[in-house]
């Protein structure tokens, strides 16, 4: 397996309750998995623990046949070879898109950044935006700026955090469908978690569902939204613009 | 090894430089503090029983006094600037707005000597009694030099700590309480002691504290006046009998009362750092007044301003034409640049440090990494004269430890640091880490740890991530960091009379040397420069860093 994630759990130092618990899961190269779950589920501390954002109190993880972290180990979120598109894109707001994107490639030649820089502008469709400053773009400009810049370092695995969050309602259904074309292009494995049932479906190959920390079912979007749990239910009621304000981990 | 053994040592290894840097720095500042607390129980001295016997009481009292009254007046001046600038429109408002902070970068013992070198026998007001109006008035109607007089010199300096506070707090989190208030019918009156007066009193007490504080701390004025206080009493003990044992035992009664007063603040707050209801700022709408209230309103926030700031600088300025040249223009440049050396190196010292804390508490995990830099903010509530006694024994200690290695480089000198300026720059950043801390916190918790995380997830590492991200999206809060920082060390008095080198001047020691010598108006040179650089600071950071919105 590509992503091998063992019994992986975790607990915040100001809590006793486990925010994760007994988490086992496997993804192949290439895979779009989406962590699907309500507010305060844990989903957003699952991407955090894979990150290594948070240190886990068990488990073991591999990535691509490398040990991440288990009893033993524990390597630094830098070392990791894992890219990450934040909530709020946390793009640096004193450099431009260019300065951005070229922050996180490792060392080579100034052609070889500036060849890798125009590959990945002309994959997220921005080209000619190379100058401008995270506050000059509109929201769904930022966000294909914060995925360039975590594609363009080439990692293993992309986590996207509510990736469509801060995105007005009629942007959504195009960047939904440009962020799926941009990670199969780039044969990307990712993980993306939201609370969102339609952006699981549109994105995911596979849906993992969490529920009070736990894995609540697996599978991919087709099976699984056919047969909704009570909380489903619930999500599914409400209205899009409504789902959307539940606010992840 | 167990499964918990191993979570152990992985755990260890996520120790990193910033841990190690931090607890280092915050013992360095804060083992200091302890040799006051040892120092308690050590056996007392002859002087000791003496200063317990006819003293103690007397400083208690004339400390406790100085700050009652003056916390009285600089909350009922403090306050009323504050609803006025805050709720109404008047001619001048805007420029009073920011020069009613003014008067904060005249340090209080320059405003002593100032406001003495006017009201004396030969000072302008009496001069021109006599000899345009042929009055002789009663000298002892124009005495300051005592209790009253220090509390009203405390009050003009002092009181834009409470104007300050309470003015960002009317301006921009009680607008809604306050228009609820106006649509209820209420008068100004009633709006003023029914609402605004109930909802500041975080803000009040936060601002007053301040002024508590830097009373308690205060030499220069008590000194200047006569007036025995703590401070006094401690040089005195200290360097009138040679008896730094009961000079610590003085230092500890002090700390005493701070712990004291500082437990009656946090009640008084309610155990609350802040009363913000909500954290949407929303500017309160000006009345706009008219005729006689205009001219009212107007007349006096330019009374309290001419009086706190004009008039001392305007005799300054007097003074400083009259003997200009008198003071040797080399002698001026030595010590303006002795100040900037000292101040430059310790508010940079304090910044650097103030980084590495503040990393480390926004990135640890653990409880102590909040707990922790708490201790080391605490030296801005420990007197000067305190913290002095504080240090003076450690390097004293150090030098002890030191004497074999001075010994084997050929030093003929048994104290080396303890009469270096490396003691008085240690001291200095004890004392005011806390400004420097503070600016530097509030800058992370600004940019959160999202942008950190977002370079380390693109594989840099996280002492590079400080580098690139943190340090250039902080510049504005390390660029006024230092400018507080600086401008507080530059006038600061007790601290660098004890521990300065031999014959080594600051502008401020200058300034207070020679009004101690009665020679007022040679001080107004170094007077005006500390001045001149507070007031620029202090607009350059309330005006166009801090300017809150309107």
């Amino acid at each position: 397996m590509f992503i091998d994630i063992q019994n992986m759990c975790f607990n915040y130092t100001n809590s006793s309750a486990k925010a994760v618990e007994g988490f086992t899961f496997s993804v192949q190269k290439g895979e779009v998995i989406s962590i699907l779950g309500r507010s305060g589920s844990g989903k957003s501390t699952i991407l955090r623990l894979i990150a290594g954002l948070e240190m886990p109190k068990c488990g073991s993880f591999t990535l691509a046949g490398k040990k991440i972290f288990d009893d033993y180990t524990f390597v630094q979120p830098e070392k990791r070879g894992i890219g990450m598109v934040f909530q709020d894109y946390a793009l640096f707001p004193h450099m431009c898109v260019a300065d951005n994107i070229l922050f996180g490639l490792p060392k080579m030649s100034r052609h070889e950044k500036m060849k890798r820089l125009k590959e990945v502008l002309e994959l997220v469709e921005l080209e000619g935006f190379e100058k401008r400053y995270p506050h000059q773009l509109s929201g769904g400009q930022q966000q294909r700026v914060a995925l360039a810049r975590a594609i363009a370092p080439q990692p293993e695995l992309i986590l996207l955090d509510e990736p469509f969050s801060n995105l007005d309602t009629d942007l959504l259904v195009k960047i939904r469908e440009d962020l799926r074309r941009i990670l199969k292009k780039a044969n990307a494995t990712a993980i993306f978690v939201t609370h969102n049932q339609n952006d699981a479906h549109a994105l995911a190959d596979r849906i993992i569902k969490i529920k009070d920390g736990r894995i609540d079912q697996v599978g991919r979007p087709c099976d699984l939204l056919g047969i909704p749990t009570n909380d489903e239910v619930e999500l599914e009621l409400l209205p899009e613009e409504s789902q959307k304000e539940l606010v992840s981990v | 090894m167990t499964k918990d053994g191993f979570g152990m040592m992985r755990r260890i290894s996520n120790v990193n430089g910033w841990t190690i840097g931090s607890v280092l720095i915050i013992i360095l500042l804060f083992v200091p503090n302890l040799s006051i607390v040892t120092g308690i129980f050590t056996p007392p001295s002859e002087n000791w029983a003496h200063i317990q016997e006819f003293m103690l009481l007397g400083y208690i009292k004339s400390s406790l006094t100085l700050v009652f009254f003056t916390a009285i007046f600089t909350i009922v001046i403090g306050l009323s600037l504050a609803w006025l600038i805050a709720q109404y429109d008047f001619p001048l408002r805007n420029f009073m707005k920011w020069a009613l902070i003014l008067p904060l970068s005249i340090p209080p013992f320059i405003g002593a000597y100032t406001y003495h070198g006017i009201l004396n026998y030969t000072g302008i007001i009496q001069k021109t009694l006599r000899n345009q109006f042929d009055i002789t008035p009663n000298p002892a109607f124009f005495d300051i030099m005592n209790v009253p007089g220090a509390i009203f010199i405390y009050t003009l300096f002092l009181f834009p700590y409470v104007y300050m506070i309470t003015r960002i707090f009317l301006s921009n989190q009680a607008a809604s309480l306050i228009e609820s208030a106006r649509t209820l019918g209420k008068s100004s009156v009633d709006i003023f002691f029914k609402v605004v007066l109930p909802i500041s009193r975080v803000s009040i007490i936060g601002g007053v504290s301040l002024v508590i504080l830097e009373v308690l701390n205060d030499y220069g004025v008590v000194k200047y006046f006569g007036i025995q206080t703590f401070s006094t009493a401690i040089f005195q003990t200290w360097f009138g009998l040679g008896d730094l044992d009961s000079s610590i035992k003085l230092a500890a009664s002090l700390m005493g009362i701070v712990i004291f007063l500082l437990v009656i603040e946090w009640v008084l707050r309610g155990g609350k750092k802040y009363s913000f209801a909500s954290t949407k700022v929303r500017p309160l709408p000006l009345v706009k007044l008219t005729g006689k209230k205009a001219v009212i309103a107007t007349s006096y926030t330019l009374f309290i301003f001419t009086v706190a700031f004009l008039i001392p600088v305007l005799q300054l300025l007097d003074w400083f034409v009259l003997t200009f040249g008198k003071v040797p223009m080399e002698e001026v440049l030595t010590y303006t640049k002795n100040s900037i050396i000292v101040a430059g190196t310790a508010a940079t010292l304090i910044i650097l440090f103030s980084l590495v804390i503040g990393n480390f508490s926004r990135i640890t995990k653990h409880k102590f990494g909040n707990v922790l830099p708490k201790l080391t903010i605490l030296g801005y509530s420990i007197p000067g004269a305190v913290i002095a006694v504080a240090v003076v024994t450690t390097f004293i200690a150090i030098d002890r430890f030191l004497a074999p290695l001075y010994l084997s480089m050929g030093l003929d000198s048994a104290l080396i640091l303890s009469v270096s300026l490396v003691m008085l720059v240690s001291a200095y950043i004890i004392r005011f880490f806390a400004i420097g801390y503070n600016s530097i916190e509030s800058g992370y918790a600004k940019i959160g740890t999202d942008f950190r995380d977002a370079s380390r997830m693109l594989g840099v590492s996280g002492f590079r991530t400080f580098f690139k991200v943190d340090i250039p999206m902080m510049k504005g809060a390390i660029i006024s960091g230092f400018i507080l920082t600086f401008v507080d060390i530059l006038k600061e008095i007790p601290l660098t009379l004890i521990l300065r080198p031999f014959n080594y001047d600051t502008l401020a020691t200058k300034a207070f040397q020679y009004a101690s010598d009665e020679k007022i108006m040679e001080a107004s040179q170094a007077s005006l420069l500390i001045v001149g650089v507070s007031a620029i600071a202090i607009f350059v950071f309330h005006k166009l860093l801090r300017e809150e919105p309107e």
